[in-house]
């Protein structure tokens, strides 16, 4: 993932989540000296309930695979997590489910922000000095998909 | 008559007795007249028309039946002459054939696997003979084995014999510290002077991989070599800047792993010999600064099979020729000189004083008298103690030192190879208050004295604790190095295996502040430095290490069975060193995939810390899996793909080798006829002859564009003329130049920009900086600084397949991008089978040999004629006759190979090294070098949408597949 930083370009994907530049980059690098390298986002523990969109599998598949957590996975809810410009992707998935359920299913969304850190390493390393690091927040989506209780 | 009958009639006629023969068929009519004769003397006087009865039809020689036909018989003549022809027959009859068991007796139906053991299954008729045979046959056995046995089982398994027989065998093969823990699991392969293990004897090639990408690992990588560099900052940077190039990325001076926060790893050249005479990848760590001192310490990791060519290179550069002696030390150390008292406990049992107890261990003691009991090997076991490991210059004042088999080295690889070690490792605890005020041998103690050491230690141990707040070791910086002493991880073994997870609770325990400070730098300065680097410690540490006895006496001793050892003994701290090891760097795709950690150890603690780290539950992998390691990065692997360094041009001669061998050993029937599938080079890559190749075609091309501007299109006919005139123009025009290959980071990033399409995802990307577009000026700017390279590249399939090793990589002919336009099924396109020319050639060889030879002429005239070979081959005959005489394998092109690039129906511009289903991108891919010249001529005359679509095709195959192409930097 060695691109030179330019700031017009929007991210490559990913595997997990994929992120956009929404902060625009305080220090502004001479785009020659630079080599961006992006880290993956800080991954947490995950259940088996928990679904993390990206943009590079096919929709369908990720649909289908929420649907049959709920349906035959034996979960009451499910978590969608979406990074940056799956937010997009999670919200529709969530909505397609509800769609989908005939109204047995609810929503409840919370929105995040996620810090994410990006190298930056010098072209020429002997001169130039320390590669940088730096941090950047991008928003993401957490939709909690579930059959609401009985009573 | 063939060489084979004529034994099989030998081995026949062995028993028989001399008067009786049977004619045969082959044996011409003159012999068998002979035979006649010879039957008997008395049959003469008796009646020739008996003799009728052995041979068979009409005689053609003797023309006619007997001409002289006796008159009358005598009785007794005759009963006589038939008594003995019956006593031969039945002589004949009565004697087994072939082997002398007593089963030749028996028809073969009422045989049974049984009667060789249990005598009682056998007709009792034969039994006696048989019982007979048996006797004997035991007696000879039981002599056989009294030669080669010498003692007993149970002498030959005693420690101390035992421990001679491991030391006598490691002699030839050094063997690592885990050698006998893998060689009780693993196929262990002798490389490169080593026993290592390759891979695990169960099955377990997917839940390595599993392992790989979402748990942890283990390798034991002890077996890389370690040389040491001593010396002035700037003078050692001065000398080796003369070995790298900045050209392919940071090297030895990058600010960063000067200063010893990071590990790097960089190609090195012949002195400036850069881009030819590259000598491999290594690894280095830098020793941080300490205070108001320029001295500065460097080790270099290399590959064993590198390392003698770049010893011998840095010694050049840094001008070390003096040998520096060492006192042989080591080897005869006396037992007693730096232990504790409980050490001296413990080996008193083993010198010769242990005499006094009177009988049980007599006479183990004779023979410790005769001899120094045997110790176990540390280190390199098969160096003479004579040949110096250490060389200093006067000149420029640098020391190197040879540390191979010094330091022991793990590899954990996996998202959570760092929770391993957390779990596995125990920061050393302080030691109290009244050992402090001992003077003591043991460096611990000495350490805790010092305030200094030990808040730095405080500080290592804090940063270790903040790694298990970290969920996967791709979040750190790559080339992290934390320094850190510990426990002896032996004290903390589970007695069950665990699996080691990050713990979720810890996680938010761990000073979220600390955390984001790893997480974006990495450790600081200070917390890299560790007492690893120094001599005396690390002799210190492997000398005074508790015997695994000895920790299981005091464990049986403690109080609560199976709780942990306290007070932890005062030797069981070691300084170890902590290398973070960046995953996949290059690509889009799965990056980081692969990270994790290494583990570097003082020798001797290899078994105390592998151990512990099997029961955390990792998995453990040989060379096998560090080469998948490597396919599933996209790295190119050390002696495999470098072609270009002389390991790597070794690595494949033996590779040939090994792969011809086992060609050989399957019955020609069963072979692949690699000249059939139009496969020059099946276990070899000549990539010199390829780029040779190229370079003609763009010099040929660039000629033909100036004549009448036209984009040169190898089509059939250019082919073929091709195949008529390359070699010996290359021959003629060309002065000696070896190929290289393309490490030039700005030239490669301009080359995988070209090869991406420029479509729509692809425009994005493309539009990064001013390269220049792809059109034939700019390609022949670049050729002209790279035409004799090769590029490294990955390839993935677009459809199904498995590429496989040294598969063809070609260029689409047009009409072949219209298939893949259709989309409806990509399947790619055929090669015409190719006409096997040499065989015929070698046929007519074998014949023409023959009928110098005046004993057969039995070769259908015919078939000779069916098979003449056509013009084209014959002129191919005449160059290739004279090598294909020496050896000639069928299904294999004989050795000046013709024009490879054109020799199928699609163009050659490279071959796969390593080639597998990849089972991270779910399609197979392959990795392989292609010719830079040979990729640029391609791509122009590629349209915009297919830029980058290439075909591969396996050698036993003739199916093309379409494969997509990817260079990253």
């Amino acid at each position: 993932m060695t691109e030179p930083r330019n700031p017009g370009i929007s991210s490559l994907p990913l595997t997990v989540p994929v992120q956009t530049d929404s902060s625009s980059s305080a220090v502004e690098m001479d785009p020659v000296e630079y080599t961006l390298r992006k880290r993956l986002p800080r991954k947490l523990p995950k259940r088996r309930n928990d679904v993390y969109v990206n943009m590079k599998t096919d929709f369908r598949a990720q649909l289908a695979r929420c649907q049959k957590l709920l349906d035959g996975g034996g979960h009451r809810e499910i978590c969608v997590h979406g990074l940056g410009l799956a937010i997009n992707r999670a919200i529709n998935i969530a909505l397609q489910l509800q769609a989908s359920s005939q109204g047995a299913l609810q929503l409840a969304a919370n929105t995040s922000t996620v810090e994410l850190v990006d190298d930056l390493e010098p072209e020429d390393p002997d001169e130039a000095g320390e590669p940088m690091t730096r941090t950047r927040n991008n928003s993401a989506i957490h939709i909690k998909v579930f059959y609401p209780d009985p009573q | 008559m063939s060489g084979a009958k004529v034994k099989m009639r030998e081995k026949k006629m062995r028993n028989q007795p001399l008067s009786v023969q049977y004619p045969s068929a082959a044996m011409d009519a003159g012999s068998s007249t002979q035979n006649g004769r010879g039957t008997s003397t008395t049959d003469r006087q008796g009646p020739a028309h008996h003799r009728g009865g052995w041979l068979r039809g009409h005689q053609r020689d003797r023309g006619g039946y007997a001409k002289e036909m006796p008159r009358h018989l005598t009785g007794g003549y005759f009963a006589k002459a038939r008594a003995a022809e019956v006593s031969a027959m039945l002589k004949a009859v009565k004697k087994t054939t072939g082997s002398c068991h007593v089963f030749g007796a028996l028809p073969k139906h009422m045989r049974r696997r049984s009667m060789s053991h249990n005598i009682k299954r056998l007709p009792h008729r034969l039994r006696e003979v048989a019982s007979r045979m048996r006797e004997k046959s035991l007696q000879a056995g039981a002599k056989k084995k009294e030669q080669t046995k010498s003692k007993s089982r149970k002498a030959r398994r005693r420690h101390g014999n035992l421990l001679l027989e491991f030391n006598r065998r490691q002699r030839k093969n050094k063997w690592l510290e885990t050698h006998i823990w893998h060689a009780k699991r693993f196929h262990m392969v002798k490389k490169w002077g080593y026993c290592l293990g390759d891979r695990p004897t169960c099955k377990c090639y997917r839940p390595c991989y599993r392992a790989m990408s979402s748990h942890c690992l283990l390798q034991d990588l002890s077996y890389y070599c370690c040389i040491e560099l001593q010396g002035e900052e700037d003078r050692l940077l001065a000398s080796l800047s003369q070995l790298t190039s900045k050209e392919t990325g940071p090297t030895f001076s990058a600010a960063l792993c000067v200063s010893g926060r990071r590990q790097g790893s960089v190609v090195m050249y012949r002195a400036e010999r850069y881009p030819s005479q590259a000598l491999g990848p290594v690894s280095f760590l830098w020793r941080p600064r300490k205070q108001g001192s320029t001295h500065r310490q460097l080790w270099i990791w290399a590959h064993p099979t590198m390392k003698q060519e770049l010893l011998s290179e840095l010694q050049t550069v840094c001008q070390c020729f003096e040998a520096v002696v060492t006192p042989v030390v080591p080897v005869v150390l006396p037992p007693t000189k730096v232990v504790s008292t409980l050490e001296l406990e413990l080996k008193a049992d083993e010198t010769p004083e242990a005499t006094q107890v009177p009988r049980a261990k007599r006479k183990r003691s004779c023979k410790d008298v005769a001899e120094p009991p045997a110790k176990k090997i540390l280190g390199d076991g098969t160096r003479s103690p004579s040949t110096p490991i250490s060389w200093k210059s006067s000149s420029t004042g640098i020391v190197i030192n040879d540390l191979t088999m010094e330091i022991v080295r793990y590899r954990l690889i996996g998202p959570h190879s760092h929770s391993v070690l957390t779990e596995t490792l125990d920061a050393a605890t302080d030691c109290n208050e009244i050992t402090k005020s001992h003077p003591s041998s043991l460096w611990w103690p000495e350490h805790c004295k010092d305030e200094s050491k030990m808040t730095l230690h405080q500080q290592q141990t804090d940063i270790f604790h903040t790694l298990k707040g970290i969920y996967s070791s791709a979040e750190l910086p790559s080339g992290t190095v934390l320094g850190l002493t510990v426990d002896d991880p032996r004290l903390t073994l589970p007695t069950k295996k665990v699996k080691a997870l990050p713990c979720v609770k810890k996680a938010q325990e761990v000073d979220e502040e600390k955390r984001r400070e790893l997480m974006l730098r990495g450790a600081p300065e200070d917390c890299c430095q560790s007492f690893l680097w120094e001599q005396s410690v690390r002799d210190n540490v492997t000398e005074n290490k508790i015997s695994e006895q000895e920790l299981n006496r005091m464990r049986s001793e403690v109080l609560v069975p199976g709780t942990r050892l306290r007070p932890t003994p005062l030797q069981g701290r070691v300084p170890v060193l902590l290398v973070h090891q960046p995953g996949k760097q290059v690509g889009h795709e799965m990056s980081s995939w692969g990270a994790g950690w290494d583990l570097l150890l003082p020798k001797g603690w290899g078994m105390a810390f592998w151990v512990p780290l099997v029961y955390r539950g990792v998995r453990i992998g040989g060379l096998n899996m560090s080469l998948k390691h490597s396919q599933n990065k996209g790295a190119p692997h050390f002696p495999h793909d470098y072609p270009d360094c002389q390991a790597g041009v070794r690595f494949q001669e033996e590779q040939e080798a090994e792969l011809l061998n086992k060609f050989k050993r399957r019955p020609p029937a069963k072979r692949t006829n690699y000249i059939k599938h139009g496969c020059l080079a099946p276990f070899r890559c000549p990539w010199q002859q390829l780029v040779e190749e190229w370079e003609l075609i763009t010099k040929e091309g660039r000629e033909e564009r100036k004549g009448d501007s036209q984009t040169p299109n190898v089509t059939g006919s250019d082919t073929i003329t091709e195949e008529m005139t390359s070699p010996p123009d290359i021959g003629v025009t060309k002065p000696p130049s070896h190929f290289t290959v393309l490490r030039n980071q700005k030239s490669l990033r301009i080359l995988s920009l070209w090869c991406r399409p420029s479509t729509s995802k692809g425009q994005r990307l493309c539009r990064v900086r001013d390269v220049a577009p792809l059109d034939s000026s700019a390609v022949t700017a670049f050729l002209s600084a790279h035409t004799m390279s090769l590029v490294w590249v990955r390839l993935s399939l677009l459809s199904k397949g498995k590429p496989e090793l040294h598969g063809m990589i070609c260029a689409p002919v047009v009409e072949d991008l219209k298939l893949l336009g259709k989309k409806v099924d990509i399947q790619g396109p055929q090669e015409p089978p190719h006409k096997n020319h040499v065989k015929s050639l070698i046929k007519r060889k074998k014949t023409g040999s023959k009928k110098a030879a005046p004993s057969s002429k039995t070769e259908g005239k015919g078939s000779d004629n069916a098979t003449e070979p056509d013009p084209a081959a014959a002129a191919e005959g005449l160059k290739t006759s004279p090598e294909s005489s020496t050896d000639a394998t069928l299904g294999l092109w004989p050795d000046p190979l013709p024009s490879i690039t054109s020799h199928c129906s699609r163009v050659t511009l490279g071959w796969v090294t390593q080639g597998d289903f990849s089972l991270s991108a779910g399609c197979g891919e392959a990795l392989g070098f292609v010719s830079v010249a040979g990729l640029l001529h391609t791509l122009l005359s590629q349209p915009k949408e297919h830029r980058g679509v290439l075909l591969l095709r396996n050698p036993t195959s003739l199916h093309y597949r379409f494969v997509k192409i990817n260079i990253e930097v």
